[in-house]
């Protein structure tokens, strides 16, 4: 690739639950039907960690046993005690510790109980950093910032968090406040390829016909080579009919999450990280209707946003 | 006439010019990439300016579809959409109509096609097509002419060739912006040099800001094309740009500048890149070849664009048919290597060092001297020695 900078791989594991008809999960592995052949293959944690060895990323994670946020029942539980023992099968098999970071990803579902037996297995093994996993699959937003302020307390201090499939700029600030690191998503990328661009405001939508005929930039106070070049009219011809639409779209949408990243580290570094949350949310919700589990979650994150909500009146809540 | 043109270097019939026009001023001989409807496929400006572009083309048929004609002219033109700082040449339509639609038929009148949005017949007139084109706003601007396959034979190509007499006048008339848009005639006539020597003499009595060379590049053989080049840039001025529609492959590019000619478009770079295939001083690299997975030098050694400067054969193997990525960093390179045989045309007649520049480009082609004959005749007549590049004939060969 030449990629000068950083890589992180994930263990393979998600893919194929998600993208292959016929994956299984057992305790030896995940197996699945090879796309190419039809073969019936296993993927075990000792083959993801190879893998992930030979491919050289900076941070690998371990294969985990993962289940949708939504499920219930003994199968969480399950999963979540694999995971466990699926972590010591990936530490014997990562042949690279003193270059590539084996991360350990938390599991649980959205049960309390199990997220803590999770959380302190994989504490003991002083691993070099920790994800919380198993989110950003359909729950309701008020569960899963209660996980991910669950994980923040109990995962150490001094070693990254970061949370997986998140996702949105909102759920992003959230997060932050509750002290996580990092976090991945597709979300900024494919809805550049729905024409949707993320600006401070929420969204906006380039397809729709206002855009036509609109001089701005996609975001005046963006400074990425797309709002510096082109206006929103010319991305509206665009978008949906060639390439170059979602191309454009996509760098100014990751330009928007890089300057997040930015922010939310200097706002902090700087001693203004409650300012920024404050201009974060009122930019997004300028009539004071910010969502209220953002609301309890800032709470619990001892950030004062009272300033950016609307006071509750009998129609709301 | 919105345009100045200054040889500043020849070598026979070759030239090295400065074209200055409106939005830039550029040196020829150039290629210009194919933008189609304002974007060329995966560059963005910052890039196609880093690699040296100084004209694109726009389609004026695509363009009067989406966005169309009026948005674009609200919107202050084509350059002012796009953000182009530099130079545009607009086509007049005629051609798509012609290759795109099925239903698409030639009178007096224009070209009547069954719009592709809602099935109505329309006309594309002479007017019209330089109505759309004052609104787009190109530097250069083509006449709408009747254009016939080069395989035409037949009542058909005089006609065409008489018909595209008449309606530059036309075009002329309807022009509204001469001052700052240049409207160049088109030379048709076929392979027919009795047709095409009268269409020349109708369109240099025009006294037009410059002049291309039309209904080439249609499958013709290549004995065919360069002779119609040859007689066309012997014919027309000398001091205005002679611009050969449709070329095209390097080699033929180079064969024209000898012959005289100045400015080319063509869509086979990018579009040879969606297939996979690079251009190289060699000729040409095709990265879905297997023995690319492992190759890790750059596509070309010799080329300092970006994608050589970054990426690996091995690479671009693995994206090539699978990723969007594969294509736009081939279409990078291509069209780097387009700017830079441009560059190099214009700076080696400019320094007297033609004749080498094209020996160079064969010997790098047919390393073994099999040059082309028709390539050895259009040098002959372009009074270049490439002797020294030609194998000698054995009895197998000619």
């Amino acid at each position: 690739m030449n990629w000068k900078r950083a890589l992180l791989t994930d263990s393979g594991g998600f893919q194929m639950v998600s993208l292959l008809h016929l994956a299984d999960i057992t305790e030896k592995g995940v197996t699945f039907q090879s796309p190419v052949d039809g073969k019936r293959m296993l993927l075990t944690p000792e083959e993801s960690i190879q893998i992930q060895n030979k491919i050289g990323a900076d941070i690998i994670m371990a294969l985990d046993d993962v289940v949708k946020t939504t499920t219930i029942g003994p199968r969480v539980e399950e999963a979540m005690y694999r995971t466990l023992r699926w972590i010591d099968r990936c530490l014997a098999a990562h042949q690279k510790p003193a270059v590539q970071n084996l991360f350990g990803i938390v599991q649980g579902g959205l049960d309390p109980v199990l997220r803590d037996i999770c959380l302190r297995g994989l504490v003991e093994r002083n691993l070099p950093g920790y994800a919380i996993g198993g989110l950003s699959g359909g729950e309701d937003k008020d569960s899963f910032w209660r996980v991910v302020a669950q994980c923040t307390a109990a995962l150490p201090e001094d070693k990254p968090r970061y949370v997986m499939g998140v996702g949105y700029p909102l759920d992003i600030v959230v997060c932050s406040a509750l002290g996580a690191d990092m976090y991945d998503c597709v979300y900024p990328t494919r809805t550049a390829r729905f024409g949707t661009a993320l600006i401070p405001e929420g969204v906006l939508k380039l397809k729709h016909k206002v855009m036509a005929s609109d001089e701005r930039p996609i975001d005046p106070t963006c400074s990425c080579m797309v709002c510096k070049n082109y206006t929103r009219a010319y991305i509206h011809c665009l978008v949906t009919k060639d390439a170059m639409g979602s191309q454009l779209l996509s760098y100014h949408n990751l330009s928007y999450m890089m300057r997040l990243s930015r922010d939310l580290h200097t706002s902090i570094v700087e001693g203004r990280f409650p300012q920024f949350v404050q201009g974060f949310l009122r930019a997004q919700f300028p009539k004071g209707d910010v969502p209220k589990w953002v609301c309890n979650a800032m709470e619990v994150a001892g950030i004062d946003i009272s300033a950016c909500c609307a006071p509750l009146t009998s129609s709301q809540n | 006439m919105a345009l100045r043109f200054e040889v500043v270097g020849r070598f026979n019939r070759a030239r090295a010019a400065r074209l200055t026009l409106p939005h830039f001023v550029c040196q020829t001989p150039l290629f210009m990439p194919v933008g189609t409807q304002g974007t060329i496929k995966g560059l963005t400006n910052n890039q196609l300016e880093d690699i040296g572009c100084q004209i694109i083309l726009g389609n004026t048929y695509h363009l009067a579809l989406r966005p169309g004609a009026d948005l674009i002219d609200e919107l202050g033109g084509l350059h002012k959409l796009m953000n182009w700082k530099r130079a545009l040449l607009t086509d007049s339509g005629g051609f798509q109509m012609v290759s795109l639609l099925h239903l698409a038929d030639i009178t007096e009148k224009g070209v009547t096609f069954q719009s592709p949005v809602d099935g109505k017949r329309m006309l594309l007139t002479p007017e019209e097509s330089i109505q759309i084109q004052n609104k787009i706003g190109a530097d250069i601007i083509m006449a709408l002419d009747d254009v016939v396959k080069t395989t035409t034979i037949g009542p058909r190509v005089e006609e065409a060739m008489y018909r595209t007499l008449r309606w530059i006048d036309r075009c002329l008339a309807a022009h509204q912006k001469p001052a700052v848009q240049n409207l160049f005639g088109i030379v048709q006539g076929g392979l027919d040099p009795v047709l095409r020597d009268i269409c020349l003499r109708g369109l240099v009595e025009r006294n037009l800001p410059g002049y291309a060379i039309g209904g080439l590049s249609g499958g013709e053989d290549k004995d065919s094309f360069w002779r119609v080049v040859a007689q066309c840039t012997a014919a027309l001025p000398e001091d205005k740009p002679r611009y050969v529609m449709g070329v095209g492959y390097p080699l033929d590019i180079v064969v024209c500048s000898a012959l005289g000619a100045d400015m080319y478009d063509c869509v086979y770079p990018t579009r040879t890149a969606r297939f996979g295939t690079a251009l190289i001083p060699e000729g040409v690299l095709k990265l879905k070849h297997k023995v690319m997975a492992s190759d890790e030098r750059p596509i070309d050694p010799t080329c300092s664009c970006m994608v050589c400067k970054n990426y690996t054969r091995a690479y671009i193997h693995c994206l090539v048919t699978k990723d969007a990525m594969g294509s736009q960093l081939l279409s990078y390179h291509n069209l780097s290597y387009m700017m830079r045989l441009s560059r190099d045309l214009h700076t080696s007649i400019v320094e007297g060092r033609f004749p080498q520049f094209v020996q160079g480009f064969l010997r790098a082609q047919f390393p073994k001297g099999d040059v082309p004959k028709w390539v050895c005749n259009a040098m002959e007549v372009a009074g270049i020695d490439i002797s020294a590049c030609c194998a000698p004939l054995t009895s197998s060969q000619n």
